[in-house]
């Protein structure tokens, strides 16, 4: 057992980023180990993985497929348990799933049978939200998401892009204290994928929470994150802590700055070893 | 392209041809260089397979052909009939004999008295079926222990022919409407168990995953997630096995009954009226495509997410 995170971090070695950006590790995850068992072999999914992520901070684990990077997001999000080590939440251990780290996924996750709206109300439902500020809540998230003329569609009848806004939307109704991403634009083309890239950005200014996002796409990484951990494969576990230096200023030019281009050649170097 | 490799393995007669070819060709495509083959001259070929248009593998045929085809299908089956039933043979009665014995049977009310005795049984019996593949078909798809309770009962439990225990069900449950119902019930529910449990486990993975991250627990997943998923494809079960329903009926009531369609056939065999006996055989079939065509209307209704 390790002691309680204090609200102001007790690491003994302060990474880059904690001087750069000195903030409260919101998320901690402590030394985690995930072993599969197999009838014929048992395999290390992640091996001592330490790392945290501030309040408001949006950092990216980044890896290349294999790595555990999926599994490190879902043991965060209570859906598996390590099988050693803890994860932390301001402090209280993670056991299981709760609406206060909401998840969003690749694909497949929406209600198909319910509208838009109905989606994004359902973790209100489940929390009790009396109807009126459920209502309220919805139309607000809508408008957010530019979605308020799709209020009553079924999932079916949007674009790839749409339904990923929507469920980031469901995602973030029951306001979650974090969001944790899934390779959530994996499954987009590349033109859709930038458009949601740059509104996961100015969602991130405008509401402040705290985003763990899982991403196999370096430049995604760089491009969206404050800080970016690499994971290696087999065993996962983290090979970098990486700074990102470019504040919260995001735009068309970020990609064309020659530390964007350096931290790229960099990154591809780690993932390729 | 056209590449040295490629121009290297050409017969020798070919290669001189394509000489001239060969300067242009680095900006043509590959069609283009064809006429460069020796022998035809300027004539372009044609590359690939044309598919079929009538028996494309897993290709659509225009709407006019289905409805066309299926309309063939069904003037075969009625000459094969009518053809069958000329000349002396009594055994089989011919599409008028039919339609007569039945709208005879219409007049005085037998045909709808004993529509309903069979109706009565099916709708019970596998209404009892439905409920029973519903509640623990959702459960063994739902929970792995579950599953393994069932899987080996149900597994041996369903190699037991059905018809077999009719001697057991009369012993046991009289000859009244009980055996007849307690029949469809054991001939369908383990179908409808087993088709209901794949249902539920198609709900995937990450949706249950995304509920739970949504503050949601098992009870709510599986009320608000897992039925409402499943309620088409428990439709399109209950669709298919209904006809094993219908089965299991006919042969009850073949053995064992005072009325119904079941036991209007075996009446009718006694007294040889053979077109009776193609009156009640057509009139299943027809009140199967009926069935079938309302669950589906139903499905779309219920679940219009869920329509391709």
């Amino acid at each position: 057992m390790v002691p309680p995170v204090s609200a102001t971090g007790t690491d003994p070695t302060p990474t880059l980023a904690d001087v750069l950006r000195p903030g409260t590790p919101k998320l901690v995850v402590d030394d985690v180990t995930k072993v599969f068992a197999g009838r014929k072999q048992t395999t290390t999914a992640l091996e001592h993985v330490d790392l945290h992520v501030d309040q408001g901070e949006l950092v990216c684990l980044l890896g290349a497929s294999g790595c555990g990077k999926s599994t490190l997001l879902s043991i965060v999000a209570g859906l598996e348990t390590a099988t050693e080590g803890m994860v932390t939440v301001d402090g209280d251990r993670v056991v299981g799933p709760g609406a206060d780290r909401g998840m969003v996924f690749q694909a497949y996750s929406l209600f198909p049978w319910k509208s838009v709206a109905r989606n994004i109300a359902f973790g209100l439902e489940t929390a009790g939200w009396p109807k009126a500020r459920r209502q309220e809540r919805v139309d607000e998230l809508l408008g957010i998401m530019g979605l308020t003329t799709f209020a009553d569609a079924l999932p079916k009848e949007l674009s790839g892009g749409m339904r990923q806004r929507v469920a980031i939307a469901r995602a973030l109704a029951p306001e979650p204290d974090m969001l944790l991403l899934d390779e959530p634009f994996g499954a987009l083309d590349a033109e859709t994928k930038r458009h949601m890239q740059d509104f996961l950005l100015s969602l991130w200014h405008r509401t402040g929470t705290t985003i763990l996002m899982v991403t196999h796409d370096i430049e995604e990484a760089i491009y969206l994150s404050q800080r970016i951990y690499v994971l290696a494969a087999r065993p996962g576990r983290v090979a970098a802590e990486i700074a990102i230096p470019f504040g919260g200023a995001r735009g068309p030019n970020t990609k064309r700055d020659p530390r964007f281009l350096d931290l790229r050649d960099e990154l591809a170097d780690l993932l390729a070893t | 392209m056209t590449t040295v490799d490629q121009a290297g393995s050409w017969p020798a007669g070919a290669r001189a041809a394509a000489g001239d070819a060969v300067t242009d060709v680095a900006t043509d495509v590959v069609g283009d260089a064809a006429p460069a083959v020796p022998g035809e001259g300027a004539t372009p070929g044609t590359r690939g397979r044309r598919p079929s248009r009538l028996l494309g593998i897993r290709t659509e045929v225009p709407a006019s052909w289905r409805i066309g085809f299926g309309v063939i299908g069904v003037l075969a089956i009625l000459a094969l009939w009518f053809w069958s039933s000329q000349g002396d043979s009594a055994l089989i009665a011919t599409p008028s004999e039919s339609w007569s014995a039945f709208t005879q049977m219409v007049g005085d009310g037998t045909f709808q008295t004993d529509l309903w005795a069979s109706a009565q049984r099916v709708l019970i019996g596998y209404g009892i079926s439905m409920v029973i593949g519903i509640v623990l078909g959702i459960a063994t798809g739902t929970f792995a222990a579950v599953d393994a309770f069932f899987e080996p009962m149900i597994g041996f439990l369903r190699y037991i022919p059905a018809p077999a225990l009719i001697p057991l069900f009369l012993l046991l449950l009289g000859i009244d409407e009980s055996p007849k119902i307690w029949l469809i019930v054991v001939g369908t529910a383990f179908y409808n168990v087993l088709m209901t449990a794949d249902v539920a486990r198609a709900v995937p993975r990450e949706m249950i995953n995304a509920s739970y991250t949504l503050g949601a627990g098992r009870w709510r997943i599986l009320r608000r997630v897992i039925l409402p998923h499943s309620v088409p494809g428990i439709i399109d079960v209950a669709r298919i096995n209904l006809a094993a329903a219908w089965s299991m009926l006919v042969v009850a009531e073949l053995l064992a009954a005072q009325s119904g369609l079941g036991y209007q056939l075996i009446r009718s065999q006694r007294f040889r009226a053979i077109d009776a006996m193609f009156a009640i055989l057509i009139a299943f079939g027809v009140i199967g495509l009926l069935s079938d065509v309302l669950l589906r209307q139903v499905r779309n209704r219920v679940a219009p997410w869920s329509r391709p």
